[in-house]
């Protein structure tokens, strides 16, 4: 039955999504809400000289007088960690498409019904963008509900754009997980080279910002969190290319797990 | 016309490769399993049964050969196939976080259920004295087969496919399995079982194919394999009598002596026993067919030959 499992999906895993929104939401709000006016602001970006350069570009942060702008500091308080810990919402749910229930043994069950093995991937990804898109929302609305409690001349346009930037990473992360579950079955190997390559990423990223280098450089572009560029993108509004990398990658990635997974074998 | 086999393999062929080994699973299957009948599938553990099943089900692809369910391709056709198909896996896992309900329900969706599976998915629950309203990490192991079960035949499908069965089920449970199989069979339906309780295959099976190393050594009614191939045959003397007596004689396999008896393990005609023991007063003879385990393990023999 069409769109069975979509909704079979969103029913099961709804209420994880929110409290991940939720959270996202909080975390926010509570960025927004700790700095009450530009004095303060002026106070924490004195604070942040003082931190190593390496550090401050791990949290995403080109030089510490971008905190002087309230959305620099946004970019430096939320975003610059924000993909990274949605990491871990995008595995658990990459992981949920075919991982889990091939790890249990339940996918004989489930391949016995008639059901397409590529709806199956398709319909429960598509869940899957659905709740994240409800986490970016929940997301916006601690963003949105922080900036009517701050002094802080904030641009919300931008603010909207860079959360918005937080989905095709995570779709990205999601599709990886999902390819990764295909190709080598098991959930504990698919999980440890997720994580890997998210990891190796991250550290790509802030290495090639920290450092001037050419070989650097190019390995930085072999980053996803290259274009993810939270920190550009809350100043300067969404890179249309970097979007569309992102969400490429995503599509390349779910067809490759549906071609991959429609020849294999199942279940040993 | 000949109607339709509801399974055809065709040198069907499974081999496994881990690293540079390869494993053979299943080795060239021919068979051929007809409208209304139970077809026992019988090995011991590795023979090939599961990966069979697996194949059938389009859960794994063959490395040669193919196999037909209702004379359509069980890879290129098994969505359609899979509506007139019900599964019981032999180590069933279902989510451990839903109701037995709950799991009925999704899979009622899935196959667009119109309200009837899950009423009969209630009915077979009632039949197996099951409670619905559990969650499945609270069931027992028997428990889970039953919920295993009512999800396979909740839909009435034409072909029953199921991995050995009655694993986890008490006797009182079996008989009402076999009487479930029984009424299947009598409604037109087909039903494929694996099992390597071979009881449990002569009770309900109409025929028998029994598999070793992942090739199908025979296929035999199951009336034909418990009347033909051998037979236990008693002597009662009024005196003890040796052994060696009967054991040159043609057909005699296996002599016991006991008291004043000798038990014979009997292939062929009774005349050149009676011969042998021309002299000596036979005070009764008693005739026992072998099980179907003794017939089972006469056609693996000691080295894994088929008997004569």
């Amino acid at each position: 039955m069409s769109g069975v499992v979509f909704w079979n999906t969103l029913k099961s895993s709804w209420r994880g999504a929110l409290y991940w929104g939720i959270g996202m939401g909080l975390l926010a709000y509570y960025i927004l809400v700790i700095i009450p006016d530009m004095d303060a602001l002026n106070q924490y970006a004195d604070m942040a000289k003082a931190l190593p350069p390496v550090l401050m570009q791990m949290l995403g942060v080109s030089d510490a007088a971008s905190l002087l702008a309230p959305e620099g500091f946004i970019g430096f308080g939320f975003f610059g960690y924000g993909l990274l810990l949605l990491a871990v919402y995008a595995v658990t749910a990459g992981l949920n498409v075919t991982a889990n229930e091939e790890d249990e043994g339940i996918l004989d069950i489930v391949l016995s019904l008639p059901l397409a093995r590529w709806r199956l991937v398709l319909e429960r990804f598509a869940a899957y963008v659905l709740l994240t898109l409800l986490i970016i929302v929940i997301a916006m609305a601690g963003m949105w509900l922080g900036a009517q409690q701050s002094a802080l001349n904030l641009n919300m346009g931008r603010l909207v754009e860079a959360t918005l930037n937080m989905l095709p990473g995570i779709l990205f992360m999601i599709a990886l997980t999902i390819f990764v579950s295909v190709l080598v079955r098991r959930k504990a190997v698919a999980t440890g080279i997720v994580a890997g390559i998210i990891a190796a990423s991250y550290f790509l990223d802030f290495i090639g910002k920290a450092v001037i280098n050419d070989i650097v450089q190019v390995l930085q572009k072999l980053s996803f969190y290259s274009y993810y560029d939270s920190g550009d993108v809350v100043i300067n509004g969404l890179n249309t290319g970097n979007v569309i990398i992102l969400l490429g990658l995503t599509v390349i990635l779910v067809a490759g797990a549906l071609w991959l997974f429609n020849r294999r074998d199942v279940g040993l | 016309m000949a109607a339709i086999p509801v399974i055809q393999t065709d040198n069907l062929t499974k081999v496994y490769k881990t690293g540079k080994e390869a494993v053979v699973a299943l080795k060239d299957l021919n068979l051929s399993v007809q409208p209304g009948e139970i077809f026992g599938f019988l090995g011991p553990n590795g023979a090939g049964k599961t990966t069979t099943i697996r194949l059938l089900l389009d859960l794994i692809r063959p490395t040669r050969g193919r196999a037909n369910i209702f004379g359509q391709d069980a890879n290129l056709n098994s969505v359609v196939l899979h509506q007139r198909i019900g599964f019981l896996p032999g180590e069933l896992s279902l989510w451990k976080h839903l109701t037995g309900k709950q799991v009925v329900n999704y899979v009622a969706s899935v196959r667009g259920d119109d309200g009837r599976m899950v009423k009969h998915a209630n009915e077979l629950a009632e039949q197996l004295d099951l409670d619905f309203s559990k969650k499945v990490r609270a069931y027992s192991s028997g428990n889970r087969r039953k919920l295993g079960l009512v999800v396979s035949m909740m839909h009435k499908p034409d072909l029953l496919i199921l991995d050995e069965p009655t694993g986890g089920l008490d006797p009182l449970l079996q008989q009402t399995f076999n009487q479930m199989m029984r009424e299947a069979r009598a409604t037109g339906r087909t039903v494929f079982l694996s099992s390597h309780v071979l009881g449990e295959v002569q009770a309900i099976c109409d025929r028998v194919g029994i598999l070793r190393n992942g090739e199908l050594k025979a296929v035999e009614r199951v009336d034909d394999l418990t009347h033909t191939n051998f037979q236990w045959v008693t002597l009662h003397f009024r005196e003890a009598v040796a052994p060696e007596v009967v054991a040159q004689v043609p057909g005699v396999t296996e002599v016991t002596a006991e008291n004043h008896s000798l038990k014979v393990r009997l292939s062929g005609d009774f005349d050149p026993l009676l011969r042998a023991v021309e002299g000596h007063y036979i005070a009764s003879i008693q005739t026992k067919e072998p099980t179907l385990e003794e017939i089972f393990l006469a056609f693996y023999g000691n080295h894994g030959e088929q008997a004569s």
